[in-house]
């Protein structure tokens, strides 16, 4: 036999040294099939009928076993004839409910169609096959020359292995409109599935990092389907996730998102939605109130200016602090706009009409930069007996993306000689040199979020529709970081989120030392988030100074203030 | 002969019940005529209803308080939704659960959030939201089929316009 043959071959080279086995593995490896690979079990393709031949066999005994111990597996299990592929599909069909109607976001409406049943019997696993894991051919049928070119509408990921039974699968070929126009959706166990769902994510993104793009296109087709299977947060984390895969994978990369004005939105939708932009805002206000405690002039540079969502509040608790208010200016950075608008300056004469309705003296100044390393300490304009805050939400990890960018704004910050300066940063770890290490830990931080969402949504759904299209956006908001994250490289990338410890260690090394965050800002915040409906998992904690805020017991974001060491 | 006593004749006595009176029962006798919703919606009563457990208030919240809506607006959509939430977050201690009984414990953070929150909606109200259509009061104005118009204190309950 071929096998035998091959078997041989492989034994004579082995006593070749260490080098020579090592190449006859894997070139042997070279023929496995794909799918079951993915799984675990490396089946040479020439071996596919062997192994299908004794799978018959096993069922054979399985069914005809008469032992105490195993008697369970002639009467239990149900015995499937694998030959008659059109009455089990038929069977399959039936018992199943309909499938449901596809998530827009989904990304199988790009996918070829026609090899749709391909993969349906592509999918390993028990979900789909309750019993028999691949379809063994009745050895009579064996024609081994027979592979993909008979299903030629098949693309060319259809599995090889099917090719075994390919007398069998010409018999198919006539149930196959049959099995179109019923779609079923085979995925019954959605606990088990979630699970098969993480595992072919990673799979996949251990494949795009190995640049075995064949296999991660196969994949991709499988997390299609599996995250129809699941429900709520799930769905939505896999769905985005996979569209950041197919991208990367086809290289359609996401254009930077230039449209100011939609990103603007989409957070103030999230600000509505959850407590995280305003714990942040908040925090920092606090921290700036605190600072400014006694000063007659103030300054506030804010580096993430975006709607002016933080200072009203900052204005109020100034209005009503002991002493008075004190004389108000900010400074506000924001990108430059694509309509003729003066968003900036718009968002400055906002609150400078709030101001002045509480009677504190305003002053704005507006700035628009590419990016925060354009700056220079000079354009500020600080003048004397101010005191200098600068203000930093979300904006700090785009710099990572340049070389020297952030080294820079550090070394402007300093020369501002601000009494503090606040950041709030995600607390994650997705800059890491590794793709795969980027997108497990991103998985799970996005899920973590997500499930928080979930949560969020209005109070007790009184708000109807109104709080599912704010839940919406919010979800849109951050689906565009996934994308960022996962399927750019390079300056594209600037969704570079880093945890607290490492933005520590780079703020000391650049003469940073912290400022800790009183009790105050701790019970403001504490009394903030109970005030959120499904606001019961959220937790604040307290650590070194700083202030996270987190889900269950996974920190999302950070908040810490600082000032120039001596 | 007897004199009927009338209270709508005597105003400064109704309005010395009225400030004894909780939000909610407020709230009811705004609705009996047309003479109570005119002194139901005086600023002061809210005010005072807002405060009344709370020492001294600082000097200017009036002024701020009156900025940004009023003091009637600032129980509809913060104080009264505040309260609600905390007291079931905070352990009440030896207080039954009997409603009968509903004191108002107020500290000093609580304004503060309070303040805080009743700005942002101000702004984002009517700065942001072009300046018309805030009236209604809150919950109203939300669903005034503009998907544009988002308010950042939906998370808070609905809140009753008088």
């Amino acid at each position: 036999m071929k096998r035998d043959q091959e078997y041989s071959g492989g034994c004579s080279s082995g006593g070749g040294g260490k080098g020579k086995m090592c190449w006859e593995e894997t070139e042997q490896d070279a023929g496995v099939d794909e799918l079951l690979a993915v799984l675990g079990y490396k089946v040479k393709e020439s071996d596919m009928a062997e192994v299908a031949q004794k799978l018959v066999q096993l069922e054979q005994v399985m069914g005809s076993v008469q032992q105490d111990n195993l008697s369970f597996l002639a009467n239990e299990t149900v015995h499937y004839n694998p030959s008659d592929l059109s009455s089990w599909l038929e069977s399959m069909i039936s018992e199943l409910n309909p499938p449901p109607q596809h998530d827009p976001f989904t990304t199988t409406s790009t996918y070829d169609d026609s090899s749709f049943d391909a993969d349906l019997t592509a999918i390993p696993g028990k979900a789909l096959l309750p019993q028999i894991e691949i379809h063994p051919p009745q050895s009579k049928r064996f024609k081994p020359s027979t592979t993909t070119t008979e299903l030629s509408s098949s693309s060319s990921t259809m599995p090889v292995w099917c090719g075994g039974g390919g007398a069998y699968q010409s018999d198919s070929v006539s149930t196959r409109p049959r099995a179109e126009s019923t779609r079923p959706v085979v995925l019954i166990d959605s606990q088990d599935n979630g699970v098969r769902l993480v595992h072919t994510l990673m799979a996949c993104a251990e494949a795009i990092q190995q640049e075995n793009m064949k296999l991660a296109d196969a994949l991709l087709k499988q997390i299609g389907f599996l995250a129809i299977s699941q429900a709520g947060a799930m769905r939505k984390v896999a769905t985005y996730f996979a569209e950041a895969l197919a991208r990367k994978v086809y290289r359609l990369y996401p254009s930077n998102p230039n449209d100011s004005a939609f990103t603007d939105l989409l957070q103030m939708h999230f600000y509505e939605t959850c407590p995280y932009l305003k714990f942040a805002h908040f925090t920092a206000n606090q921290a700036i109130l605190e600072a400014f405690a006694d000063k007659t002039k103030v300054h506030v540079i804010d580096f993430s200016m975006k709607q002016g969502m933080q200072w009203p509040a900052l204005l109020q608790a100034l209005a009503l602090r002991p002493g008075g208010a004190p004389s108000f200016r900010l400074t506000g950075i924001g990108p430059p706009s694509h309509d003729n608008t003066d968003h900036l300056q718009e968002v400055g004469w906002k609150l400078a009409q709030l101001a002045e309705s509480i009677n504190v003296e305003f002053e704005f100044r507006g700035f628009v930069a590419n990016s925060l390393a354009d700056l220079d300490a000079s354009m500020f304009d600080i003048r004397q007996g101010e005191t200098v805050a600068v203000n930093s939400i979300f904006e700090l990890h785009q710099l990572l993306a340049r070389p020297g960018g952030i080294d820079k704004v550090l070394s402007v910050v300093k020369d501002l000689k601000p009494e503090i300066f606040t950041i709030v940063e995600q607390e994650a770890n997705h800059n890491g040199p590794i793709f795969m290490d980027r997108f497990t830990e991103s998985l799970h931080y996005y899920s973590t979020l997500f499930d928080s969402l979930e949560g969020c949504g209005g109070s007790g759904g009184e708000l109807g529709p109104v709080s599912d299209q704010d839940k919406l956006m919010s979800e849109v908001y951050l689906g565009r970081q996934i994308c960022n994250l996962v399927s750019c490289e390079g300056l594209d990338r600037v969704e570079r989120h880093e945890t607290l410890a490492k933005w520590r260690t780079r703020f000391n090394s650049a003469g940073l030392e912290p400022v800790h965050l009183g009790s105050n800002a701790f019970k403001q915040a504490s009394m903030l988030l109970a005030l959120f409906a499904g606001g019961d998992g959220y937790r604040v904690e307290e650590n070194n100074g700083c202030l996270m805020l987190g889900w269950h017991t996974r920190p999302l974001i950070a908040t810490s203030a600082w000032k120039l060491t001596g | 002969m007897g004199t009927n006593f009338f209270i709508n004749d005597n105003q400064d006595v109704l309005i010395e019940i009225l400030k004894r009176l909780d939000g909610r029962s407020l709230g009811v006798a705004a609705c009996v005529c047309k003479l109570w919703c005119g002194i139901a919606r005086n600023d002061s009563l809210w005010e005072h209803l807002c405060f009344r457990h709370v020492s001294q208030p600082q000097e200017g919240v009036r002024t701020v308080v009156l900025a940004l809506g009023g003091y009637r607006r600032l129980y509809m959509v913060c104080v009264r939704p505040v309260l609600n939430r905390l007291r079931k977050w905070r352990p009440i201690g030896m207080e039954s659960d009997s409603e009968i009984v509903r004191r108002v414990y107020w500290t000093r953070h609580e304004v503060e959030l309070s303040l805080s929150l009743f700005c942002v909606d101000y702004y984002e109200r009517v700065l942001l939201g072009g300046g018309g259509g805030g009236g209604g009061g809150g919950g109203g104005g939300r669903h005034g089929g503009d998907g544009a118009r988002t308010t950042s204190l939906m998370f808070l309950c609905k809140a009753v316009n008088v």
